[in-house]
């Protein structure tokens, strides 16, 4: 249920904005997604700095183009992808903790490295709680993403000016820089002959075009004879080869099971750094025994 | 039988069993399920079942000789699987199974002797993927497994009944899908409303009843809970 009685205003929003907070855990046995952040890093980040409870949701950004008008005032913090992002017209840093008074108006440009940006608001997101979380799912919340003209609910700002936290640690956008993505073998793995396992492991491979909350594919192909599956259960990081040759990254709202060879399970620690990387960036998957 | 562990990463490892899919295997991975869950349920955060797999994902990193040792001792036992046997009313019309006429034409039988096989045979549901609410289920007669389309649908309705390969399914919600269409059910196959938000349990089975198309809208104005046979 909406609790509270402050609103934020969507001016403008690109396509794939949504509410992420941990997630939907013991739901997958009736099929339900994880749906937790996809950098888990970067969420943590914001609700650590506005010292928020560690399961709050906040807002996940995949474009530019969101402005926001705030109806109260509040305190605000962004980590993640570095981007342009200007309080009423003036320019202000891309990651840490922003004060907004009343009518202020958030605006989300370009993006200059990473792909998501985490906003996160004192209090949290309020929006309804189904099955355990507020992270958007189609046909699980009321909202798939966010669009011009939604009002996000939010707590009232409680203390006036609420003093900030003098903390000099800056987020570092460089732990984005690395090709490097640890891997464990999948449950599929021992079936790939020497040579495709050759191809897979340390080779510079592209994130392509086809990104999204469900998964991550690579452009590279790789031709094998794996045969399908019995249908299998299937994680966030779960690296799926398809019998046409596509590498298939499954991310946060991935089906809970599938049916395509699973050859490699990307590590948690490296997970958020995949998420973050662009159409045509190189990855190079790094193989932990 | 006993399945064989791995451990794919620190927090997830997976069971596999070597066989064949049937009620037998299943009746395994359910006692087996049921045993993880009373000897590590403190450590458990979740498990999934497929075919011929259990997975279980584990709050923090785990011995892998604990888990192991269980694995060896496990013992079937006395485990059965349940007797609860659900109605899902189907209407098999054009309308609502729009590819229904040409799969029946494509394996030279009429559409009424389609339906009859769709609907007589007990279907076993072994676990819940693909969609929320989605139920696997296996007992498709050998004459109705077709490969699934090429190009998949854009947009399959709430409670369409289908067939790919040598499964038949039902989705729970509007989506996109590569299987052939050959019915609707007006029944509610998620709601996030209740808790569990499915009525069916794995192990369980359902049946198909053929229905007309206004009874169909009938049940679509009127909905009722899924009953048991």
């Amino acid at each position: 249920m909406i609790t509270g009685s402050a609103f934020v205003e969507i001016l403008k929003c690109g396509p794939g904005t949504t509410v992420r907070d941990k997630g939907r855990l013991g739901f997958a046995l009736y099929g339900v997604p994880m749906s937790g952040p996809a950098d888990s890093l970067a969420f943590e980040w914001v609700n650590h700095l506005l010292k928020n409870d560690p399961n709050s949701a906040v807002i996940e950004i995949s474009q530019p183009g969101l402005s926001l008008r705030f109806q109260q005032p509040t305190q605000i913090a962004l980590a993640g992808a570095k981007a342009k992002i200007n309080i009423n017209n003036h320019t202000v840093a891309s990651f840490g903790l922003h004060q907004i008074q009343r009518d202020d108006i958030l605006e989300i440009g370009a993006f200059s490295a990473g792909s998501l940006l985490y906003l996160g608001i004192h209090g949290g997101i309020q929006t309804e709680v189904v099955l355990g979380s507020r992270s958007f799912y189609p046909g699980i919340t009321p909202l798939s993403f966010f669009k011009k003209g939604d009002q996000i609910p939010v707590k009232p700002l409680m203390i006036e000016n609420k003093k900030t936290t003098f903390s000099n640690v800056k987020w570092d956008v460089n732990r984005y820089a690395s090709e490097s993505i640890e891997v464990y073998p999948g449950p599929e793995w021992h079936l790939l002959t020497e040579w495709e396992k050759e191809q897979l492991i340390g080779k510079p491979l592209t994130v392509s075009s086809m990104k999204n909350a469900m998964a991550i594919q690579l452009e590279e192909l790789l031709p094998n004879q794996l045969p399908e599956i019995s249908t299998a259960p299937v994680y966030p990081g779960t690296v799926q080869l398809t019998s046409g040759g596509k590498l298939l990254c499954l991310m946060q709202d991935a089906q809970v099971t599938g049916g395509y060879p699973r050859v490699l399970q990307v590590t948690e620690n490296s997970l958020g750094n995949l998420a973050q990387k662009k159409p045509g960036a190189i990855v190079k998957f790094e193989l932990m025994c | 039988m006993s399945p064989t562990l791995t451990f794919i990463t620190p927090t997830i490892s997976e069971f596999y069993w070597d066989q064949e899919v049937s009620d037998q295997l299943l009746m395994d991975q359910l006692a087996f399920d049921s045993l993880l869950t009373q000897e590590f349920n403190a450590q458990i955060q979740e498990t999934r079942l497929g075919f011929k797999t259990l997975s279980v994902l584990w709050k923090k990193a785990m011995e892998q000789d604990e888990i192991e040792k269980l694995t060896n001792e496990f013992q079937p036992g006395h485990f059965s699987l349940p007797e609860t046997l659900w109605e899902v009313p189907v209407s098999y019309s054009h309308s609502h199974g729009r590819d229904l006429k040409g799969l029946a034409a494509s394996k030279n039988i009429s559409e009424d002797e389609f339906i009859a096989l769709h609907s007589n045979p007990l279907y076993r549901i072994h676990f819940y993927g693909f969609l929320p609410g989605f139920m696997y289920l296996n007992g498709l007669p050998k004459k109705l497994i077709t490969p699934r389309k090429k190009i998949p649908d854009r947009s399959i309705p709430p409670g369409s009944v289908a067939i790919g390969a040598s499964q038949t399914g039902i989705y729970p919600m509007e989506s996109p899908g590569g299987w052939h269409l050959i019915g609707r059910s007006p029944l509610l196959f998620f709601n996030v409303q209740s808790n569990p938000p499915v009525w069916a349990k794995p192990g369980e089975r359902l049946k198909f009843t053929p229905i007309s198309e206004k009874e169909f809208d009938l049940l679509i104005r009127h909905p009722k809970a899924a009953r048991r046979l």
